[in-house]
């Protein structure tokens, strides 16, 4: 089947995409370093004012209902937790990347950032599970940067996105990623990987993005990692957290049994933890739009 | 205007004139509405997983999120708002519970609340009368006070009544 999307033209949108903040890129270096500390995370903060005040102002919400302010940035990081401080930091410095919407996908505005902030936190929560040493401070960022890769193809997929669901309905395409590989030549987890590599994003979260929806494929070092994305992004999806019309369009790769012990029960609560937290980010996160 | 729109464990009825009650992508989550011809009552419940003994706590704090007390909260907000304690004349449908692809019988969750549901509906001598469930796309539910229409959308997909 001849691809109706020029891949050429993909690559060059990723050649022209700017730079990454130097916050974002420090963040990304502390967290995939295995024995960084929250002091670390604290530093980044702590030399941006604006960041700082942002932090600040979203501890002392009404949405935190604290009875005296917090005025100390190392108490309100440990009190809103590293995970929404990584949200604030990247969301902040990331322009459009994850708010605008995914034209091709049919994704509202802000739809890739609620996917992935909800599929962060089941990384995280699925991390816990892990049968084999694992590197679990870097599930929750994998999480989050998995569908990078829709922000650049959403505008190009536009033109082929019907035909793919038609043919997916009809069975002559198995799912989603097949039909945007058979009509674009790449699939988004590939266009992401390009993206972080264009970003020089560390290695264990550039394979984690590449091999999200084929963790089996993905090299031994880098597969749990790998699988812990893949078990995030479905747990959005099943949530309800979708980008658009590609929601649950996906196979699940059942090999993550040999890495994590998901359970029916361990599974449900996966989902009740990973919504509460959810829920408490988002209030934080947009008590922060509103006062800007 | 004074509809309704239900996040994950929320349940809610209305009789406003011209309002509706709604639920945004319910993924594996599956909604029960309810409605009542004769008094123009309409509720929805948007349920998450199929039993609070998961997890009491979520339960006592959030009792909609379970199929088990989810569904009776429902139908109780029902016979506040002056509907039969019976349930007679009640139009009882159910959406949801889609699936991944390829899934096992672990993330068949949507499954597993389709048939909490049922169960539960059962246990207060209701059924569904119609229902969309199960498949791999997402659905955003509607329910209207004036005429007891409920549709259906999906991106993608377009727009259908059940």
């Amino acid at each position: 089947m001849e691809p109706k999307i020029s891949c050429e033209n993909i690559r060059e949108a990723i050649e022209n995409l700017p730079m990454l903040s130097p916050n974002v890129s420090r963040l990304l270096q502390v967290l995939s370093d295995e024995d960084y500390e929250l002091d670390d995370v604290v530093n980044i903060v702590k030399y941006d004012a604006v960041l700082t005040a942002k932090v600040l102002k979203i501890v002392n919400s009404p949405v935190f209902g604290l009875l005296n302010p917090v005025t100390s940035l190392e108490r309100a990081i440990s009190y809103l937790g590293k995970w929404i401080v990584v949200s604030i930091i990247l969301s902040d410095n990331t322009g459009d990347l994850f708010s605008q919407p995914l034209e091709g996908y049919e994704g509202q505005q802000n739809a890739l950032w609620r996917h992935d902030l909800f599929a962060a936190f089941s990384c995280s929560e699925v991390a816990r599970l892990a049968k084999q040493s694992f590197e679990t401070e870097l599930a929750f960022t994998a999480g989050l940067l998995h569908d990078i890769g829709k922000f650049v193809f959403a505008p190009f997929w536009k033109q082929a996105a019907p035909e793919a669901l038609k043919r997916i309905a009809e069975g002559s395409i198995t799912d989603y990623l097949a039909a945007e590989r058979a009509l674009a030549g790449m699939d988004h987890a590939q266009i992401g990987y390009e993206m972080a590599k264009h970003w020089e994003f560390p290695q264990p979260l550039q394979q984690a993005i590449l091999y999200h929806h084929t963790p089996q494929n993905a090299p031994e070092e880098y597969r749990a990692l790998a699988f812990a994305a893949h078990i995030g992004d479905m747990c959005a999806m099943m949530a309800g957290c979708d980008t658009g019309n590609d929601g649950m369009q996906y196979p699940l790769d059942n090999g993550y049994a040999e890495y994590f012990d998901v359970t029916s029960n361990s599974l449900a609560q996966i989902l009740m933890e990973a919504e509460a937290q959810f829920k408490k980010a988002i209030s934080s996160l947009s008590f922060e739009e509103e006062v800007d | 205007m004074s509809d309704i729109i239900l996040g994950i464990g929320d349940y809610g009825a209305s009789k406003t004139p011209g309002s509706m009650v709604k639920t945004y992508a319910l993924g594996s989550c599956v909604a029960v509405t309810m409605y009542d011809p004769g008094l123009r009552v309409a509720g929805m419940v948007h349920v998450a997983l199929p039993e609070s003994k998961l997890n009491p706590a979520k339960g006592a704090d959030c009792p909609g999120y379970f199929a088990d007390l989810g569904v009776p909260l429902l139908f109780e907000e029902m016979v506040r708002m002056g509907c039969q304690r019976k349930g007679r004349g009640l139009i009882v449908k159910m959406l949801g519970g889609a699936s991944v692809m390829a899934g096992n019988d672990t993330f068949n969750i949507g499954k597993r609340n389709v048939l909490a549901v049922k169960k539960v509906l059962w246990s207060l001598g209701m059924g569904p009368t119609a229902e969309d469930v199960g498949a791999n796309h997402s659905r955003t539910v509607s329910l209207y006070v004036d005429t007891g229409l409920v549709t259906v959308s999906c991106p993608g997909r377009g727009q259908w009544q059940i």
